[in-house]
């Protein structure tokens, strides 16, 4: 029940766009029922789910402005402000796991003041990596890059150079046509994740899934205004810090048992898994980090160095360290 | 404050605005503000209703529903009732088009309201078919709000558009009848012009071939997946411009006309959304939905009277927040309580779409009567919102018999095999 | 809105241009929006591909959205209710439009403070689409700019009553 406990000091809104059954929201209400225990009680919290309260690509300005207390954010679809958060999610190629995705972006964090810069007014309680989306056809199966050639795939901005490399002939098109567009056709295939595949009912209307990992990098997903943050008592503001790899273990968790359902539904409902050759995936890493080097170096043009976001991202990725080394932190 | 003629869409931000800067802050409430006024001006999905509302004024230009309707009244227009009967047609013919109640009524009545008052019918009348007629557009498949409840509720949208075949019919039918009885006992409502020869009807139908042909483009094209939904609308206008110069009346002066028309009216349901999204926000900051949610759990009544709890609480939420935000809010609450109580998903699905199709026609806040006002100035909302009446009655025993026999929903996919 | 208002009187010279700007706006947005789709879904046909046109389209329902707005209200189109007003003397009425049209401007002008406060945060923020990299800060101002204007087309009215539209 969201009724606040009566003897709570405080009361935190939380918002997301997301409905409550949806894994993110699992997680989020993980985490508030592990806060108020830890806090004593003294924290409470009234969520807001399915954007009733807040956006999904306006959050960040929404969270600053007081809207709510607490909320997701989504710095990776927000068009405005957050170029570097935004990008840098795409200099993740050749990363192996969601745990990984965290850990490398709290060690950029410190080494380019620019991430934080962009989330001024907002207090990071969450970083999320994410399922590695692969791609799912329609009556074509892919089994390697050279059966791209010739398809009509749905897929998010920063793959669409790799794949059009590859010959494939990518759309950009609202997630929520791709059901019917798949359906009728107008598209051949959608890169998603295979948690997607049940909760997006792509399984009636595509037939493969191959295991075409496209790397993704971890985000702030999770933020409290600067101003709810300055009201709290450094205890509970310790309280929240503490929390921190709780909700993150548990965005990793449901996020892990969600792409586990999405397979497992597939192979249920018929949908065939197919999983991509090594080398073939090698390739198309290799070739996703090239053109990730050019959006690395576009961000220029908005004043922001990227290529050595890009580089530090790459040189984590490559030493296959899981913690954060001396040099990234004091570079 | 909307009893004293302030227009609708502002009553509508002001009490939001008001009760946010209240129950949060000033400052959140201007930017949520600034954040719902321009997320609704540059909304992909709400962008294609001012296209389908070009393509029928450009229709309308052409002679087009002129032409339809002359149709009409040759095969049904010596019954009475016979143009409202074929509106309703047309409603559920746009309505596969455009997905949307609001597209549904605001392009229909646009074309047809004119012509039912041209042909003499009661205004009232003829505004409540279109008005209910318009609901259709929201349950006949591809329907949008069947697709995002798929999406949050995790079920087939296969099985839910095949689940939505006999209820969308039966729907119609029940406006049929409705139309059919209340000319039989107030013939002046929608008055019988003489039958027409069989000659007469072949050489008006000759005369719409072109238009024949345009909607099955259009709807044809959207079938076989050579353009998306939201891709139609412009399809649309751009083949109804072929219509307009085919039949020689391209001019600047029928072009400059129908931009006018379609300007004023989508300028006017923007400011209505707009209203409706910052009220919905502030409702859902006051925490009545939860509360009435509450209720019904705590009622621990039969499953036929927990349904019937929750229509209500559907019904009264319905009439404060447009559809989809009522389906985000409400499906994550209700849905696990119907399941609990026995009820399909699937079931569920339809029953909270035709139950949220209601709130489209019902006082105090149903977009497609204010849409209606807005094509029609100078028909007044009481009068439409008295005309609609009869076809809420229609609705209220239709829904019911969805309750009573959840058959006429879970038939068919299971028949088909879906 | 009474039918009275409707009735053609000569405009001002103002009015007659912030309407053709509307009427404009709107038109381009119109045209632009149906055009990219069509051309998308015939280049889709004939085997090219235009990426973004969903872009150009969005857009161009910016234009048609904030022109649509302020045309509706020039033209006094805005759905409301006149149960209550229709039962009132004329002077009484006219009254309360004017008491409307006040409230209706300070609405406006809330939405307006808004749009404009976030469009300053976003201003150097460089928004802008995916793939056409449309900047975005302009279309939030021409928003501003229209929602300040349809603030100012009701505090007309509040102030100077149905005349103030024709000075
Ligand atoms: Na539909
Ligand atoms: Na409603």
């Amino acid at each position: 029940s969201p009724q606040p406990t009566p003897k709570a000091q405080y009361t935190l809104t939380y918002a997301s766009p997301y409905p409550p059954t949806h894994p993110f929201s699992r997680a989020d209400t993980a985490w508030m029922k592990q806060v108020e225990k830890d806090s004593g009680g003294r924290i409470a919290f009234k969520p807001f789910w399915a954007g009733s309260l807040i956006s999904s690509d306006m959050s960040i300005s929404e969270i600053r402005h007081g809207l709510a207390d607490i909320g997701l954010i989504t710095p990776i679809y927000t068009r405005g402000g957050v170029h570097l958060q935004r990008a840098q999610a795409g200099f993740y190629g050749g990363v192996k796991t969601m745990e990984d995705q965290v850990t490398i972006y709290d060690c950029l964090v410190p080494r380019f003041p620019q991430l934080s810069a962009e989330l001024s007014g907002l207090h990071v309680l969450a970083v999320q990596g994410g399922n590695f989306p692969g791609l799912m056809t329609r009556n074509r199966p892919v089994r390697t890059l050279a059966d791209l050639k010739g398809l009509r795939l749905r897929t998010q901005t920063d793959s669409i150079d790799v794949l059009r490399a590859l010959g494939a002939d990518p759309v950009n098109m609202p997630m929520a046509e791709v059901y019917s567009a798949l359906a009728k056709g107008v598209i051949d295939g959608v890169v998603a994740p295979a948690d997607t595949i049940k909760s997006l009912h792509f399984s009636e209307v595509a037939h493969y899934f191959t295991t075409l990992r496209l790397s993704r990098g971890g985000y702030p997903a999770r933020a409290m205004s600067d101003q709810t943050w300055r009201r709290l008592s450094p205890d509970l503001q310790q309280v929240l810090e503490q929390s921190k790899p709780k909700w993150e273990a548990e965005l990793n968790a449901n996020n892990a048992r969600a792409e586990k359902a999405g397979l497992a539904f597939a192979k249920d409902h018929g949908v065939q898994i197919i999983p991509l050759p090594a080398a073939d995936q090698a390739r198309f890493d290799a070739l996703y980090n090239r053109f990730a080097l050019v959006q690395a170096r576009q961000l220029n043009a908005m004043g922001i160095d990227g290529e050595p976001v890009f580089r530090a991202a790459q040189a984590h990725i490559a030493s296959g360290q899981t913690r954060c080394t001396k040099e990234d932190k004091h570079d | 404050m909307l009893a004293g003629g302030i227009p609708i869409g502002i009553g509508l931000m002001l009490a939001g605005l008001g009760g946010m800067a209240i129950l949060i802050s000033p400052e959140a409430a201007l930017i949520k503000g600034g954040v719902v006024s321009y997320e609704v001006i540059s909304k992909y999905e709400l962008g294609v209703l001012p296209l389908f509302l070009l393509m029928a004024h450009i229709c309308f230009a052409a002679g087009a529903s002129r032409d339809f309707f002359a149709v009409a009244a040759r095969f049904v227009g010596h019954r009475r009732g016979g143009l409202a009967l074929a509106s309703i047609g047309g409603c559920a013919g746009f309505g596969a088009i455009s997905g949307s109640s609001l597209a549904t009524v605001a392009t229909i009545s646009s074309v047809a309201l004119p012509e039912m008052r041209k042909a003499g019918y009661h205004p009232g009348f003829a505004a409540g078919a279109l008005a209910a007629g318009g609901t259709l557009g929201s349950l006949v498949p591809p329907s949008g709000a069947l697709i995002v409840f798929g999406i949050i509720a995790e079920q087939s949208i296969g099985k839910l558009f095949a689940a939505s075949l006999i209820p969308v019919a039966t729907q119609a039918i029940s406006y049929l009848v409705t139309i059919i009885l209340l000319c039989a006992f107030n013939p002046a409502l929608g008055p019988a012009s003489t039958r027409a020869p069989w000659s007469e009807r072949l050489r008006a139908l000759g005369r719409i071939a072109d238009i024949v042909a345009l909607i099955t483009f259009v709807i044809g094209g959207l079938m076989i997946g050579w353009f998306t939904p939201t891709e139609a609308a412009s399809v649309g206008v751009i083949a109804s411009l072929g219509l307009l110069a085919l039949r020689g009346g391209f001019t600047l002066a029928a072009l400059r006309e129908a931009v006018h028309a379609t300007l004023r009216t989508a300028g006017m349901i923007y400011v209505i959304i707009i209203g409706a999204m910052l009220f919905a926000t502030f409702i859902s900051i006051t925490g009545i939905t939860e509360a009435m949610s509450g209720a019904v759990v705590g009622l621990h009544a039969s499953p036929v009277m927990a349904i019937v709890v929750m229509t209500l609480v559907l019904l009264l939420l319905g009439s404060f927040l447009d559809g989809v935000a009522l389906m985000l809010l409400t499906t994550p609450i209700f849905l696990p309580i119907a399941e609990a109580l026995g009820y399909s998903p699937i079931w569920f699905g339809i029953f909270l779409v035709r139950t949220m199709e209601l709130g489209f026609v019902h006082p105090p806040l149903g977009l497609n009567i204010y849409v209606l006002q807005g094509v029609a100035k100078d028909l007044s909302l009481g009068t439409i919102f008295r005309g609609v009446i009869p076809f809420l009655c229609a609705d209220f025993l239709h829904l019911a018999a969805i309750i009573a026999f959840p058959a006429m929903a879970l038939w068919l996919p299971k028949a088909m095999g879906a | 809105m009474r039918p009275a208002e409707e009735t053609k009187r000569p405009e001002s010279g103002a009015r007659r241009l912030l309407r053709n700007a509307a009427y404009a706006m709107g038109a381009t947005g119109l045209g632009l929006g149906a055009a990219s789709d069509g051309i998308a879904v015939a280049g889709r046909h004939l085997g090219l591909h235009l990426l973004g046109s969903i872009e150009i389209t969005q857009g161009a329902i910016v234009l048609l959205g904030a022109g649509g707005m302020l045309y509706a209200t020039l033209e006094g189109h805005h759905a409301s209710v006149h149960m209550v007003t229709q039962r009132l003397s004329q002077a009484t009425s006219a009254r309360l439009a004017r008491v409307m049209a006040g409230v209706s401007a300070l609405v406006f002008l809330a939405i307006a403070a808004g749009s404009i406060w976030l469009g300053a945060e976003m201003w150097g923020g460089f928004e802008q689409t995916e793939l056409l990299h449309i900047p975005i800060r302009w279309l939030r101002a021409l928003w501003e700019m229209v929602a300040l204007a349809i603030a100012a087309l009701f505090a007309r009215q509040a102030l100077f009553g149905n005349a103030g539209e024709q000075p």
